[in-house]
């Protein structure tokens, strides 16, 4: 059956065009799922958003959701629980779960601001490089410590988890409480800020963004080249090459067009004139235009105008921070000793045990990295809020385990993937920021956000049982 | 075949002690095994075979009692101490992780890296197919996860994620229980193969015949207690059966 | 018969009372907090202790830690210990009641501190919260804003603060939105108040009405500094007023940078002075409705009609930044840090 070349799906033709494909190209029917119920909601956001406004709304179909700000602020706005989620998909699939994550956030970030704004703000002046320095490795040293300690607790003590970090939940909090006293904590450092893409000085422009988009292009190219290389040296069935390109094809799509909507959102008129004044930029003469996104001089004032002086975006710093944390977990859910572990111990724990495994250790492990995790989510969270409050998090544990379940990944353990958690993440913020952007009431966007949840668990259910 | 003089024991198991709150699941067994051997351990549900053989697979703790391997006590505290002794196991609940597929259970724990240590997992596949063609060449579905094959399919990946390591010393907890006759025969012909090639083989069985046929000892447990260890060659079906029931053991045996 | 007894040894009792009054000494005045673990109640004890000692009575207290069956173990103990006069700070507005008909049974006077609970025999003392809404919907309009787009960030939907306030701002607003002066652009209520939550909701709002935001009504500092953070990314910050209140350390300091319009503060120790002066008062045997400033207050959660002494906040803006430095609730250098110089009159 190894044979050299290309595979012949046999019942090809029987089982339809759509089938063929998914065999070819071995791709996850659930994500595709996910991906569609993505750009349904999306595309109803946008008809919905722009009915009544005509004319007004920027967007695809004529609405305010499909436009460059939107779904680049759509982006920022899902990173603190997307990188939180990629830890947490982790952690279930282990059988595990942690349910202190929000008050982990608001405690971490509390003591990072305690660090910036209390301890070191007053003792080296405002602005030393220090600093921002100190808050990042504060939240991410006491992100894992803190990890390391619910690990322990659930492997070594065979405290369940669930108790531990409920245990968490609830002490953290205070802890974040007492630290704060009960106020915000703010200016966070300026450089820490550029975490947080809330100013221009965390936003890469176009360029770099380009730059990494074909970064990653040759990636993807790489890995399927390489993939392929490897089948063939081990004399194992080969994809067929229409599958490859296609694969191919789809990345460089996603890669790309995200690339372009980033670098199509212009930045805020009242930032290009602040950064215009503030580096003596000269700004070109034009006709002024309301609609337009750049700037030009007309008769001595400052204007909007479609073709003068502008500057776009591209990817914020946690944008990027979030794409890498999940290309590195993806990386290692799947290719490393650790992630197969995991998976092993989710699957059978007792198995993985008489297998040799040191299922506390990973267990351990898991936690800490949850815990580091949380402390990079926390300095996003504080960095973009530009302050931190015992509030800030809370109840994120949440959202961070729904958007896990909502991605696939079951809680009886054992399943579970990390681009589908991050999906999950993403659909999850979509609905939240869409309905605000309708101005929907607050109660029924929980309401819409608890059903999505219920239902995408229970389609899930439908297709393993149908799969079986 | 460089195997030690027949006066050293591979395994000796010396006045073994295990209790489960206040119950001697194993009270002061003592038994050992030979290169190239194969030791059935026999008794009724109960008898305390499957814990014994834990103690020496490192997933029970001892209360009492010495292990010797090659003449040497060991300390097995966890089956990576008896892992890394050569002792391997195929477990009676055939403990397979259920989500990963057969190459990865045939490597779970040990792993494959490359120069980057990362997974190889084209190169676990590949040694999985080659392993598994000698064992079971019917087996084709190595892409799928453990929870998805027959039981016969199971027991051949567990069967070859012992062989796989050269193992020195194997324990095979039921391995035909969940088999088919045809998997059964399988099963019987790699026991001889392994045993050509000096392996030593604790085998627990509830079915006397295929004892008699496989082993070359044979260890009966009554209550935690040995009956008594006989030569098969020297004592007939009903001795046996007799040494399980009664807990006698037959007079003419050494 | 027993009536004329009971009332005979009412009138004996506060006949001793009167007495005592003369010499106004010697009483003790309780407290029954409902937790340490909130910082500001730390700064209410300081006041109340203040004013209780000055007027030579002794001021004790409890801590209830969080449980709704401490505090009413707590307040059995100062029963027991015979006090005139115990405060409570409710931990639960409802479980607390049978414990102040213990109270008033034991002729004690009972102070709703801060936290309501609708008995008619206590005194309610605290800030007037629909007076906070107003508050932040008159220094919008005293500033210059009476027309255009309005963005509303409500507190959660489950806290009655968030409604009273709420109802206090339209109070003051209604004529404008009435003449279509003021439109509702954005209203939303926030999860617990959460300031990245009040962040996402002011980023879709500037989304919504491609920045045309003209004032944004936060009705928190918290939320205040994620509307702020919100305005920030769009070049906004500065230019679109923002209310909020509590006197955050890190509010104030954006009032003085000019990205916050006002923070309405409660001054606690304000609240604490009031409170014990109300207590050394009762506890001489004034008459309930005789203490200075008490109003009647029917406004709760069952209608319940009540005493009740009502403080009006501060509004704190950059013309009144003076007064919460010179009360010591922050100093100079944290509320002006970043400030340009001459901007500000109180950073001089």
């Amino acid at each position: 059956m190894a044979t050299e070349g290309e595979t012949k799906p046999e019942p090809a033709r029987r089982e339809g065009l759509f089938r063929t494909f998914l065999n070819a190209t071995e791709l996850d029917i659930r994500i595709l799922g996910m991906v569609g119920a993505l750009l349904v909601i999306w595309c109803g956001f946008d008809i919905y958003s722009g009915i009544g406004r005509e004319g007004e709304g920027t967007g695809l179909l004529g609405g305010f959701f499909l436009t460059p700000r939107n779904l680049w602020t759509l982006l920022v706005q899902t990173t603190p629980i997307a990188v939180m989620t990629t830890g947490m998909v982790l952690v279930i699939v282990m059988r595990q779960i942690d349910l202190s994550v929000g008050s982990m956030l608001s405690m971490l970030a509390v003591t990072g601001a305690v660090v910036q704004v209390f301890i070191l703000g007053p003792s080296l002046g405002v602005g030393h490089p220090v600093i921002w320095v100190a808050g990042v490795v504060t939240c991410l040293v006491a992100g894992t410590l803190v990890g390391i300690f619910n690990g322990v607790l659930t492997a070594y003590l065979q405290i369940p988890a669930f108790i531990v970090t409920l245990g968490g939940l609830i002490a953290y909090s205070g802890i974040a409480f007492l630290l704060a006293s009960g106020v915000t904590i703010a200016p966070m450092d300026k450089t820490f800020d550029v975490f947080g893409g809330g100013i221009p000085e965390s936003w890469i422009g176009p360029f770099w963004s380009w730059m990494l988009g074909a970064a990653a292009c040759a990636l993807i190219i790489y890995a399927l080249y390489n993939g392929r290389q490897k089948r063939r040296k081990f004399k194992f069935p080969l994809r067929p090459m229409w599958a490859e390109v296609t694969l191919g094809a789809i990345g460089a799509v996603a890669v790309l067009g995200t690339t372009w909507v980033v670098n199509s959102y212009p930045w805020p008129f009242n930032l290009i004139k602040q950064y215009a004044e503030a580096n003596n930029v000269t700004i070109p003469d034009g006709v002024e235009n309301t609609d337009g996104n750049a700037i030009c001089m007309s008769a001595g004032d400052v204007v909007r105008c479609t073709d003068g002086l502008i500057y776009y975006t591209g990817y914020a710093v946690p944008v990027l921070i979030a794409l890498v944390v999940g290309a590195a977990m993806t990386f290692l859910s799947s290719r490393t000793k650790f992630g197969r572990y995991i998976f092993a111990i989710g699957g059978n724990p007792e198995a993985a045990e008489l297998a040799g495994i040191n299922t506390k250790w990973v267990t351990v492990k898991v936690f800490a990295l949850m815990g580091f995790l949380v402390g990079l989510s926390s300095i996003i969270a504080s960095a973009r809020l530009d302050a931190a409050t015992n509030a800030l998090g809370q109840s994120n544990e949440l959202y961070v385990i729904a958007a896990a379940v909502i991605g696939g990944t079951s809680l009886a353990g054992g399943v579970g993937t990390v681009y589908g958690a991050i999906l999950g993440a993403l659909t999850m913020q979509s609905i939240q920021s869409g309905m605000q952007l309708l101005n929907l009431p607050a109660a029924f966007q929980n309401i819409v956000v608890g059903t999505v949840l219920v239902i995408a668990v229970f389609v899930d259910q439908l297709y393993r049982r149908r799969v079986k | 075949m460089d195997a030690p003089a027949k006066d050293a024991p591979l395994v000796e198991l010396r006045n073994i002690s295990v209790s489960f709150g206040g119950i001697k699941a194993v009270d002061d067994v003592t038994v050992d095994l030979y290169p190239g051997e194969v030791v059935g351990l026999l008794g009724h549900n109960g008898a305390g075979k499957s814990t014994l053989i834990k103690v020496l697979s490192g997933a029970y703790r001892r209360d009492a009692g010495q292990i010797f391997i090659n003449g040497k006590e060991v300390h097995i505290n966890n089956p990576r101490d008896a892992k890394n002794l050569g002792i391997e196991t195929i477990y009676q609940a055939l403990a397979l992780a259920d989500n990963v597929d057969a190459a990865a259970n045939l490597y779970l724990g040990r792993e494959l890296k490359t120069s980057w240590g990362l997974l190889d997992d084209a190169a676990m596949e590949a040694e999985a197919r080659r392993v598994m063609g000698r064992l079971n060449p019917n087996f084709k579905r190595f892409k799928e996860p453990a929870k998805s094959l027959s039981g016969g399919q199971r027991q051949s990946v567990a069967i070859a994620r012992a062989i796989l390591f050269n193992a020195k010393i194997l324990i095979m907890d039921e391995p035909t229980a969940a088999l088919g006759p045809q998997e059964t025969q399988m099963v019987a012909e790699l026991i001889h193969e392994l045993k050509r090639q000096g392996l030593g083989i604790f085998l627990i069985d509830h079915d006397i015949h295929s004892v008699m046929k496989l082993c070359d000892r044979a260890s009966v447990m009554k209550n935690g207690q040995l009956v008594g260890t006989v030569n098969v060659g020297e004592v007939s079906d009903d001795d046996i059966l007799g040494m399980i029931i009664l807990g006698k053991k037959p007079a003419k045996a050494a | 018969m027993f009536k004329t007894i009971l009332l005979a040894s009412v009138a004996v009792a506060s006949l001793f009372t009167a007495a005592d009054s003369a010499f106004a000494k010697g009483k003790t005045i309780a407290v029954s907090w409902k937790t340490f673990q909130e910082e500001r109640w730390k700064t209410d004890e300081a006041a109340i202790k203040a004013v209780v000692e000055a007027a030579g009575d002794k001021y004790i207290s409890t801590d209830a830690q969080g449980s709704a069956q401490k505090q009413a173990a707590d307040i059995d103990s100062l029963i027991s210990q015979k006090v005139d006069v115990i405060m409570v700070v409710a931990f639960d507005s409802d479980a607390i009641l049978p414990s102040i008909k213990a109270i008033n049974d034991a002729g004690i006077k009972a102070i709703a501190y801060d936290v309501q609970f609708e008995d008619p025999n206590a005194l309610y003392i605290t800030f007037d919260n629909v007076g906070v809404g107003r508050l932040m919907g008159k220094t919008m309009l005293a500033s210059g804003k009476k027309a255009g787009n309005f963005a509303f960030i409500k507190g959660d939907k489950g806290d009655p603060n968030a409604t009273f306030l709420f109802q206090g701002i339209t109070e003051v607003l209604k004529p404008q939105m009435d003449a279509g002066k003021i439109k509702v652009a954005c209203e939303t209520f926030t999860d617990g108040w959460k300031p990245d939550g009040a962040q996402k909701e002011m980023e879709q709002c500037l989304t919504a009405n491609n920045n045309k935001i003209d004032a944004v009504i936060s009705e928190n500092d918290g939320m205040a500094s994620g509307v702020v953070a919100a305005l920030t990314a769009q070049g906004l910050a500065g230019q679109v007023p923002v209310t909020g209140q509590d006197g955050d350390k890190a509010a104030l300091n954006r009032v003085a940078l000019g990205t916050q319009l006002v923070s309405v503060w409660k001054d606690s120790r304000a609240l604490g002075k009031v409170a014990a002066e109300a207590a050394v008062a009762l506890a001489d045997g004034t008459k309930i409705d005789k203490v200075k400033g008490v109003t009647k207050f029917a406004n709760g959660k069952n209608k319940v009609e009540m005493n009740a002494i009502l403080l009006t906040p501060d509004p704190i803006t950059k013309a009144n930044l003076d007064d919460v430095i010179k009360a010591g609730w922050i100093t100079k250098a944290e509320a002006c840090a970043g400030v340009k110089a001459g901007t500000v009159a109180a950073c001089k």
